[in-house]
Formats: C-alpha cells, structure tokens, sequence
C-alpha cells in the first residue's frame, strides 16, 4: 500500500447494542449513529469525543470485532488491531506461553509468533521472568508483557485507547516513547482520547466524535478548536 | 470453515487451559483421574457395598456407565457458558465464537481420555480380557465425540440469548444421568417402556460400551448409525447457528 491511499472508509456507520429491558423484552441502544471519515495509510489520526460519545465503541468496528448495523465500513485489506494490555491472559502459565496465546488471539500464527518470542522478551525487559507463571508478575510487568506482545506483533494499522504508556515510570517512559516514534514514523495508527493534549501532540488529523455522530474531520488545530470551543459553551452555565 | 491460526488458537488454549487448571492444585494433573475416581468411589460404596444388588459384576457395569456419562454431561455443562464467558476476549480481539466451546469439548475429552484408560487398565486387571469387539470401539467413541460436539454447540450457541437455559439444561442432564441405564439395564424395565427408553441416545451407547468392554459382543449397528446421524446433523445446524450469530453476540453479550 502506497502512503496516503485509503485503508480504512466509514460512511455513515451506525451501530447499537441489545439491552435487556425486562422478561423477554430488549431494546436497541445506538452507540453509533451517523460517523464518516477515512483513514490513510501512514498517517496518524486521533480521535476525540467526550465520555460516551461512542469512542470505545467506535474503536470495537475498526477492530472487527463490531460489525456496523448502518453505513457501511470498508476495509482495504489492512489487518487492525486494537492495542489492549493482557489480551487473554491465562494465569499460571508462563509469560512466555501468554505471549504466544495473546499473539494467537491478535491473528497471528504460531510460527511468525515464535520469531518474535526474543524480541518480545527484550522489550518487556521482564528477563528470567518471562519464563516464570504470570500470577508471580506484578500488575506493572504483567501490562508490560501484555504491552510488548500487540507492539511487537506489528499490525498495519494499530488502535490505541487513551493512556499512553503503562507499568513504573521507567517503562511508562519508554513504552509511550516508543508510541509516540510509531506514531511519528510511517505505522498508520488510530488514537482514542478525550484530552486534546495528547492528540494535538501526536496526530496530524483529527475526528471529533459527540453522541455516536461525526462532528469535525481534518486539521488538527481546526477540529480541536471546535472542540474546545464546544466544551467550554457546554460547560457555562444556562 | 476456520482458518489454520484458529485451530492453532483453539488448541493452544486449550493446552493453556488445562496447564493453568494442573497447576491451581498442588497434585496438579493427578486430579484428572482423583476427581472421577472419588465421584466413582462414592457410587461404588452406595451401590457396590450398601445396596448390593444381585447383579453379577455391578461394578464394571457401573462404571462403564458412569466413565462415558460423565464424559457427556461434563462437556455439555461445562461449555454451556463457555460463549458467555468469552466476553473479555470478544470485545478485544475478533475471535470467531465457535472457538470458546470448541475449546471445552477438547479440554473435556482429553480429561476423558485419562479415566477411559484407568477404566481399560481396571477391566483388564479384573477379568475382562481384550477381545475382537474391541476394533469397534474407536468407532463408538467417535459416535459418541460427534453427539457431544453436536449438543454441546447447540447449547453454547442458544445460552447467551437464553442464560435461564443453562439452569434447565443442568436439570435436563441430571435427569438423563438416572435414565441412561447407568444403574440398571434396559432388559430389567418393564418391556412396554423399554422402547422409550431406548429414545435415549446415551442409553444406546452406554449398553454398547458394556456389551464390547464386558461380553465382546458387536455393536448395534442401527442404533450407532442413528446417533451418529443425530449428532452429524446437530453439529452442522448449531455451527451454522454459530456462526451466523457470530457478529451479534457481541452486541448481546456485555462488556
């Protein structure tokens, strides 16, 4: 794929969830109602919307694992994964065999997961332990296991959800260093935030996403301009 | 059909799986043969020992019936909420639903595999030599593999919309355990109920296994057919039920 060809095409995508309401009655909850943008190969584009402005849910139909109920959602033939700490850890099993788990559940084979173990290993930097059960892992060196498994599996478009960085301050460090040189390099990423801080710092295009609907694609500056504009008339009183 | 990396997915977690549960316990993998044993044991005490009946060799016969009705009703209760219980993973990662029970049916008949061999290793010990009936025993195991994938995914695939089913299915198999001839024969209920009785495809395939592992006597070929046929068609609806639900069970599953 050359950079700038379209990877990623929504068009009016629409999407809900069953609620059970009662005995034997349910109802449709839109979480998605009317959102249209396109993502480009190597670029890097944020994406941000208030608490429940159908973020996560968005991020779930660029991940394949929502299919959109409306509109309709094109896939160019990139494989997308969601950035997800821990994706299916068994506990008591080493870190090692999690890797090789969490990589099978992101899409990967067997064989071009072994590859990677070493390189997986190296950047945890969890050592001797990765050969040790996961239960004797603190929480920080489980998210870096966990962390070090989706960036090394290398998707071609990766989705990341809000924080940038996990586990002790030195491997938060050099875990969101290494995002934001993803991010800046030619990797085609899709950034979900609500703080214009971080987006503003690391994406060159912007979608702004409020009640499940498209409100602002393009410029960076523009889109969270409006943005800031919206919340602050939000937040006056009357 | 799934791919190559989800047969790859579906077996390593089921290695997974079972390497996580051995290691929960400090006798780790010998609770796949304590387990059956101890719940064998208590059977043995009720009604070997207390309520000695006057069957000859009640305990092989016993058994026997227990060892593969286990195997049944284990693999259909495990896996009932086994699409449910993949929510985690779903709203993660695309995983095609069908995996989460398929992972279960393996994990059951691996820990079938070990107590159907003690069971063997015991027949063997007690009396009950090899015999030429023996070659169609693979047979009925693969029958009987096939009606458990095809009750098993039919269960999977309808709890998450209906989780009240579990429970009934839980009731259904306790009533099917005292109705499959696991304590009594089918020649020893009155004749004119003996026809329903054999309606009962676990009912079939326990007589089966006695008739091969205790009296080396051949199959009954119609009724295999007819089990197998049962199960063949309900592993191809509940799959295909499977997996056009596929992308709603997220949307019905919470997060």
């Amino acid at each position: 794929m050359t950079a700038g060809s379209p990877v990623l095409t929504l068009r009016n995508v629409g999407a809900f969830y069953w609620r059970r309401t009662g005995y034997l009655k349910k109802n449709r909850f839109w979480a998605l109602r009317d959102i249209s943008f396109e993502l480009h190969q190597g670029e890097s584009l944020g994406v941000i919307g208030r608490n429940g402005a159908g973020k996560s849910t968005l991020l779930q139909l660029l991940a394949g694992v929502l299919r959109p109920d409306q509109g309709s959602l094109i896939n160019h033939g990139a494989h997308v994964a969601l950035l997800s700490l821990q994706i299916g850890f068994v506990p008591y099993l080493s870190g090692r065999q999690n890797a090789i788990l969490s990589g099978l559940l992101l899409g990967m084979s067997r064989q071009e997961i072994e590859k990677k173990l070493n390189e997986i290993r190296d950047f945890s930097e969890l050592g001797d332990f990765f050969d040790q059960p996961i239960n004797v892992y603190s929480s920080g060196m489980k998210a870096r296991l966990g962390f070090s498994v989706a960036f090394q599996l290398n998707p071609d478009v990766l989705l990341i959800d809000e924080v940038l960085g996990v586990g002790d301050a030195a491997f938060k460090e050099k875990s969101g260093q290494m995002m934001r040189e993803k991010i800046r390099s030619e990797k085609t990423i899709v950034l979900v935030s609500h703080s214009p801080g971080t987006i503003r710092q690391l994406c060159d295009r912007a979608v702004w996403i409020d009640n499940g609907t498209t409100r602002a694609e393009g410029n960076t500056v523009e889109v969270l301009e409006r943005y800031s504009e919206f919340i602050k008339n939000k937040e006056k009183p009357g | 059909m799934l791919a190559k990396n989800h047969l790859q997915l579906i077996t390593y977690k089921a290695y997974a799986d079972l390497r996580s549960e051995a290691a929960k316990t400090i006798m780790g993998f010998l609770w796949w043969i304590l387990d059956p044993l101890l719940f064998m044991g208590i059977f043995y005490i009720i009604f070997g020992l207390l309520m000695k009946r006057d069957t000859k060799d009640f305990i092989p016969f016993l058994l026997i019936g227990l060892v593969t009705w286990r195997w049944f009703q284990n693999t259909v209760s495990h896996s009932a909420n086994s699409i449910l219980g993949g929510r985690g993973l779903m709203h993660q990662v695309y995983v095609p639903k069908i995996v989460f029970p398929l992972v279960i049916i393996i994990t059951d008949l691996v820990k079938f595999t070990c107590v159907f061999s003690v069971l063997l290793l015991y027949l063997w010990l007690s009396g009950f030599a090899l015999n030429p009936a023996y070659l169609s025993l693979p047979l009925v195991l693969m029958v009987q593999l096939v009606l458990i994938v095809g009750l098993t995914l039919l269960v999977a695939a309808l709890v998450p919309f209906l989780p009240d089913l579990k429970f009934l299915a839980d009731h259904i198999l306790h009533m099917l355990f005292y109705m499959s001839g696991i304590f009594f024969a089918g020649s020893s209920i009155p004749e004119r109920y003996q026809a329903y009785f054999y309606l009962n495809p676990m009912a079939n395939l326990i007589e089966i296994y006695r008739n091969i592992l205790m009296h080396g006597a051949w199959p009954n070929w119609r009724a295999l057919a007819l089990i197998a046929g049962l199960g063949g068609v309900l592993t191809l609806l509940s799959s295909r039920l499977i997996a056009w639900n596929d992308p709603i069970y997220p949307k019905w599953i919470p997060q």
